[in-house]
């Protein structure tokens, strides 16, 4: 039982440092461009979780119910993280475009925001969008993890793995509290909106590219 | 608040012809020294070079001496070293392999050499992996000439001199938007929006953070505009024609056009994320630009000079530059009442601008004839070898 619990939780931990390194580049900017203080940053460190902790365990009743080597390996697999990919991008670019001061060169004008960009900038629905997309992402941790809970052959097992490995990497996140400490620093909340939109650019252009290469790949098959 | 029309506390007229070659005497040396090893080369071409850098570099420095002027001066030789540095660069490369691309499995090889853009990418991954993310080794060997470990001790050691000078007189890159922005009389583009000027912190975030989650230098894979002059990998998919599209339009974007437009050096203003970087070393620096602001009229000639809008109004009511100066002179040389002054960290403000200036002026123009100086020689070697 103890090795049950202990070794998500310590495989979790012990990868906590690639999760960060992952995640890092989308939620930092999505945390400095709010210009939150500590209990802003909180909540909304609080909602990427919570959505990261619903990807983890969105995909191990997905891949329990389809078969796990579906979505790991092949096209699938690929075609899945460039999907993943396309959508973190779009995302972080509305994000990033679709707010207003104090990055008015980039702005739309206030009439024309949408309550759900709103929703994307001021809450922590947003946060918990890119959670459950980096949540979906297949980094080399996750997939270890992924692999492991397949083995357990249960779906109750593997829920209890995911949740535990997420659990592990937890305490790896807490240093993105400091953020709050940024707030009063006018140019913070301007390159970190800059930040998330060439961040956005990045992974959108990585997913469509993926696609691409997949679909030319698939097309040469078939000719 | 402004001052009174008699407050100029600037020397009238150049300096003595005797003066200022006394005072160059030293670079003189410097650089014969520099040079001197061109005259064990064979053939007359590197001799011939070597001499042309000697006197090229000691007639500037001269002429910065004499007429107490640096901007003009400087920027020709940084112009100069711009232009000069891709036909050398590329020459090297097509007689090496006969093209300017590299096949990824050279650069996987570290068979490309190193740059200087991409040491704040590999700070985060060196830190937590102690995994250098360029292709290449900290030293040299057998199979892999081009050291990382060079470099970075020869940036380190400018840096903590000339602090973001660096991007004045040691960047190889920077010369070429400077030169086209040298060439309209007036900018097309007047008004661009400051905040911009935020834009290569923003850069320098995302390839920080891409960089430790994708363990490859993504600046050098997606984002350098003069990967489009020097060395890009070999186009032969989608993913490296698109890269390569990329670092094509960034160049006529931000090194030709925009230039052109504003006279403003808008790839260092508005991309590089190594200015934002060399910026943080600013404070390590004793050398400094200050506004006096009981001489200052708020004429704001000094911030229609600066080409890279890091002296604005903001920085002129506080009495000193941004942390993102370079340290170019260009305002000091505008401001017609010698408001705007070369200082030194912990002296006095009424302390001479011209000591300062001279100081600095020996470190930097040391520097930059010893590591721009040998681009120059190097190019020129390669196209008077043309003619003998």
């Amino acid at each position: 039982m103890t090795n049950a619990l202990g070794e998500p939780l310590l495989l979790g931990f012990s990868s906590g440092l690639a999760c960060l390194a992952a995640c890092g580049p989308i939620l930092l900017p999505w945390l400095a461009a709010t210009g939150a203080g500590w209990a802003g940053t909180t909540t909304r460190l609080a909602g990427f979780l919570a959505g990261r902790l619903a990807g983890y365990l969105g995909f191990a009743v997905v891949a329990w119910i389809i078969g796990l080597a579906l979505p790991l390996g092949g096209a699938a697999g690929v075609v899945l993280a460039a999907l993943v990919d396309a959508a973190l991008g779009a995302v972080l670019i509305v994000f990033a475009v679709r707010t207003t001061a104090p990055v008015p060169c980039v702005a739309r004008p206030v009439g024309l925001r949408s309550r759900w960009a709103a929703g994307l900038r001021s809450s922590a629905l947003g946060p918990a969008a890119l959670g459950l997309l980096t949540g979906l992402n297949l980094c080399p941790p996750f997939v270890a993890a992924a692999v492991r809970a397949a083995e357990l052959h249960s779906l109750p097992g593997a829920l209890t793995f995911f949740a535990l490995f997420f659990a592990g990497t937890l305490v790896w996140f807490l240093p993105f509290l400091g953020l709050g400490a940024l707030r009063g620093l006018r140019a913070v909340p301007v390159v970190a909106r800059f930040t998330a939109a060439l961040v956005g650019v990045y992974y959108g252009g990585r997913g469509v590219l993926t696609l691409t290469g997949v679909l030319l790949h698939a097309w040469h098959a078939r000719s | 608040m402004p001052g009174t029309p008699e407050a100029d506390p600037r020397p009238n007229g150049p300096r003595s012809v005797g003066r200022s070659l006394w005072l160059t005497l030293p670079m003189a040396l410097w650089a014969l020294l520099m040079f001197s090893r061109s005259l064990a080369l064979p053939g007359p071409a590197p001799k011939l070079a070597g001499l042309i850098v000697f006197l090229y570099t000691t007639t500037l420095f001269f002429l910065m001496m004499r007429t107490r002027r640096t901007h003009r001066w400087r920027r020709i030789f940084f112009v100069s070293v711009g232009f000069l540095f891709p036909i050398g660069f590329i020459w090297d490369l097509v007689a090496l392999r006969g093209s300017m691309s590299i096949p990824i499995e050279q650069m996987l090889g570290g068979n490309t050499p190193f740059c200087f853009l991409a040491i704040p990418m590999m700070i985060v991954p060196a830190a937590l992996t102690r995994t250098l993310i360029f292709p290449g080794s900290i030293l040299p060997t057998a199979a892999n000439p081009h050291a990382v470990g060079a470099m970075v001790a020869l940036w380190l050691i400018a840096t903590l001199v000339l602090g973001k000078g660096w991007c004045a007189y040691g960047c190889f890159f920077g010369g070429i938007e400077e030169g086209f922005a040298a060439l309209p009389r007036k900018p097309r583009l007047r008004h661009v929006d400051p905040r911009w000027r935020w834009m290569p912190w923003a850069v320098l975030a995302t390839t920080v953070l891409l960089s430790a989650a994708m363990f490859e230098p993504v600046y050098c894979s997606w984002l350098c505009p003069f990967k489009a002059v020097t060395e890009f990998p070999e186009v032969n998919s989608v993913t490296s024609a698109v890269q390569f599209a990329i670092f094509g339009a960034l160049f006529l974007g931000l090194v030709v056009i925009l230039p052109l437009l504003t006279k403003l050096r808008t790839q260092c203003a508005f991309f590089c994320p190594f200015g934002p970087f060399q910026a943080l070393s600013n404070h390590l620096s004793v050398f400094d630009v200050r506004v006096d602001r009981s001489v200052c009229t708020d004429c704001v000639t000094c911030r229609r000079a600066c080409p890279t809008l890091v002296l604005d109004e903001r920085a002129i009511e506080r009495g000193r530059a941004g942390m993102s100066c370079m340290k170019c002179g260009a305002c000091v040389d505008a401001c017609p009442r010698g408001a705007v002054r070369w200082h030194i960290r912990g002296t006095s403000l009424s302390a001479s601008s011209e000591t300062a200036r001279l100081l600095y002026l020996f470190a930097a123009w040391g520097f930059a004839t010893l590591f721009g100086g040998s681009i120059i020689a190097n190019s020129l070697t390669k196209l008077l070898g043309l003619v003998f």
